[in-house]
């Protein structure tokens, strides 16, 4: 829904540590940026969450991240509503601490899909209440039945962030066009947002792919940037048609580098797939999680002592070349081979 | 002495495009190069992560090098020269036409029906193509639970035709799926409570003539009758009738089977080894060429 405001925002430039403190509450509604854990996630926002005992997080999103994964071994995520909980073996199996909360029923699950997320993010975007959506009929996802915020009375209109009804199936009044399917917009309270570059007022930028995270950002109450780099605004002004994020919309600017890590930035650096799947790994047991946590989150005493101990050699690796990713690093069993043009391109054109 | 890509790519048209022999090459291999059979060249795929990626990039690279490639994360027609490991790796966004987000992909391309087949994954799939990917058992209390939807319902339902990779097993090939991720042929009315023709159910919107196309699992190609029942169509070499039904919850139609899965061709697995995936991401070891293709990859 549209939220009237009599003056516009004006973002602050804030430490780590001060954003997560003043933004991050317990028992709210987030959304990070980024898709999967491969990208743009705001690795180091969840990492500060966690060290600061935030609790009883309602993540309304539509991807397992590193941001989720962290979040879940902590146990701090109360509500996931969202689409898709991949992470284990690093991604197409259940992120296994949410596997383990869920079991012990310390986690609520909200089923959706990839496009109805986007779409209840677009609605809150744009200010709308609900937004038709050509959803599956005929899928338990718009089962009456499957509603799990239902089933555990938080549909009640009590929580002014929770839709009173999951969804609902109507004739479509206009055309005549069968069956369509209303779902309610998606507001949360916080939008964390990682961006590759972003204006000393707020105007931020990144390159690759968008997901939906303009949509994510003018849907939610706050926004939280966190850059790569924070530069002069007016470095931001050359090319305006580059940049996705208004000024007006940002109430906190982070400058963080490196702080999608072990996820991407495009352009900047690549994902670290061999430490997402160390983290994977620990996730096994309690035990090696609990050693996991300690050595990787509560041990270092910043954002930057995490980096220096993953080492100069590793984060040079991980440095993005002209394509915006690395072939430094080993993915698989075998190093990445140099291309010079898809072979598809080279040998068919377009 | 390593040979640069330069001059692979000068040896695929001297690698015989002939099938190879059962042994020659590994199951995952048949299945990438099985599923890259099912992209026509004037496709816009719209694909999910992991075998299916692999599948449609081979398929890129050989016969439907003009198909388009769309990846959910916001990416229209990849070029892609190292293998993805997520639908939003920058690998994939390589010398793209357009980069935008989720609401480009699935409003802008999928809803607005611009989809020609979706190449999906599934943990079970019953006999009418319905596809889970949710959860086994209770929804609230499930034996196993998996990672939901993602694409898989949106995609699986508004793109004209739909393929999917499932491994197969008598668990995971069932009369009807605990909870339906993906309607098939078939689906539950919620108005009614009836199970009814999913054209039925969707009767009067664009979608209602879309659904699954073909399925492609470890021991098996499949296909869906008028009805839209699956029928075994082909099974993978060394694979019986006998094998695929023992794997089966259901009584299986084998009656259209029409011979074995045709294997890989030397240049297919060729350009699969050597452009998809070198680094060995998604397949597991590199497979020995026989000693006829080494001799020509080595004459150069």
């Amino acid at each position: 829904m549209a939220r009237i405001r009599g003056k516009s925002k004006t973002a602050e430039i804030l430490t780590l540590d001060a954003a997560v403190k003043k933004y991050a509450l317990s028992g709210s509604q987030i959304a990070f940026s980024g898709f999967t854990g491969f990208n743009r996630n705001p690795f180091a926002f969840a990492w500060e969450m966690v060290r600061q005992g935030v609790k009883d997080i309602h993540s309304i999103d539509r991807h397992g991240s590193c941001c989720t994964w962290l979040l879940n071994a902590a146990s701090a995520i109360k509500i996931f509503e969202t689409d898709w909980m991949g992470w284990g073996e690093m991604a197409g199996k259940l992120d296994i601490n949410l596997g383990r909360n869920y079991k012990a029923g310390k986690v609520i699950l909200e089923d959706y899909a990839h496009g109805a997320m986007a779409m209840r993010f677009l609605a809150g975007a744009i200010g709308a209440p609900f937004i038709p959506y050509n959803a599956p009929l005929g899928s338990d996802l718009y089962n009456e039945k499957y509603d799990a915020l239902g089933k555990a009375g938080l549909r009640d209109g009590k929580n002014p962030k929770i839709a009173k009804k999951k969804f609902i199936q109507m004739e479509e009044p206009f055309w005549g066009n069968g069956d369509t399917v209303l779902l309610p917009a998606a507001m949360p309270d916080l939008a964390v947002i990682h961006v590759a570059k972003a204006g000393d007022k707020g105007t931020a930028h990144w390159r690759g792919v968008g997901t939906i995270d303009k949509e994510i950002s003018f849907a939610c109450d706050k926004v939280v940037i966190i850059a790569e780099e924070i530069v002069p605004e007016a470095e931001m002004r050359k090319y305006p048609e580059a940049n996705q994020i208004p000024y007006f919309v940002v109430d906190a600017i982070v400058e963080c580098p490196w702080g999608a890590f072990p996820s991407s930035v495009p352009y900047y650096y690549d994902y670290d797939a061999p430490f997402m799947r160390v983290m994977d790994a620990a996730s096994r047991n309690p035990d090696d999680l609990n050693k996991f946590l300690d050595e990787w989150v509560y041990a270092p005493a910043s954002w930057e002592e995490f980096l220096i101990k993953q080492g100069a050699k590793k984060l040079l690796d991980l440095k993005a070349e002209s394509t915006g990713y690395s072939t430094r690093m080993l993915r698989g069993k075998k190093p990445a081979p140099r291309m010079k043009m898809p072979l598809s391109v080279a040998r068919s054109g377009y | 002495m390593a040979k640069s890509m330069e001059e692979l790519m000068e040896l695929i048209d001297k690698i015989p495009d002939t099938p190879a022999k059962p042994g020659e090459f590994i199951l995952p291999e048949l299945m990438a190069i099985a599923i890259a059979h099912e992209v026509h060249n004037d496709d816009v795929v719209f694909a999910g992560t992991g075998l299916p990626m692999v599948g449609i990039m081979t398929a890129n690279f050989t016969n439907a090098p003009k198909a388009t490639l769309i990846y959910e994360s916001g990416i229209c027609d990849g070029k892609t020269m190292h293998v993805p490991m997520s639908v939003c790796d920058q690998r994939a966004a390589n010398m793209s036409s357009t980069l935008g987000g989720l609401v480009d992909t699935f409003g802008y391309y999928l809803q607005q029906g611009y989809v020609t087949l979706g190449f999906l994954g599934g943990a079970a799939i019953d006999k009418y193509g319905g596809v889970n990917v949710t959860s086994i058992g209770d929804y609230y209390n499930p034996s196993h639970r998996f990672t939901g939807s993602g694409g898989n319902s949106d995609i699986g339902t508004m793109a004209h035709r739909v393929a999917y990779i499932i491994l197969q097993e008598k668990r995971r090939f069932l009369e009807r799926n605990d909870y339906t991720t993906t309607p098939g042929w078939w689906c539950w009315d919620f108005k009614t409570n009836e199970w009814k023709p999913k054209k039925e159910v969707w009767k009067n919107t664009a979608y209602a003539n879309n659904g699954p196309c073909g399925v492609v699992t470890n021991m098996g190609v499949y296909r869906f009758d008028a009805e839209g029942i699956i029928y075994l169509e082909t099974c993978h070499p060394g694979i019986t009738v006998e094998q695929v039904k023992d794997n089966c919850g259901f009584d299986l139609n084998v009656s259209k089977l029409t011979g074995d899965t045709p294997c890989p061709t030397y240049q297919e697995l060729f350009i699969l080894r050597e452009f998809v995936d070198p680094e060995l991401i998604f397949l597991p070891a590199k497979t020995p060429y026989t000693p006829d293709i080494q001799a020509i990859i080595d004459k150069g």
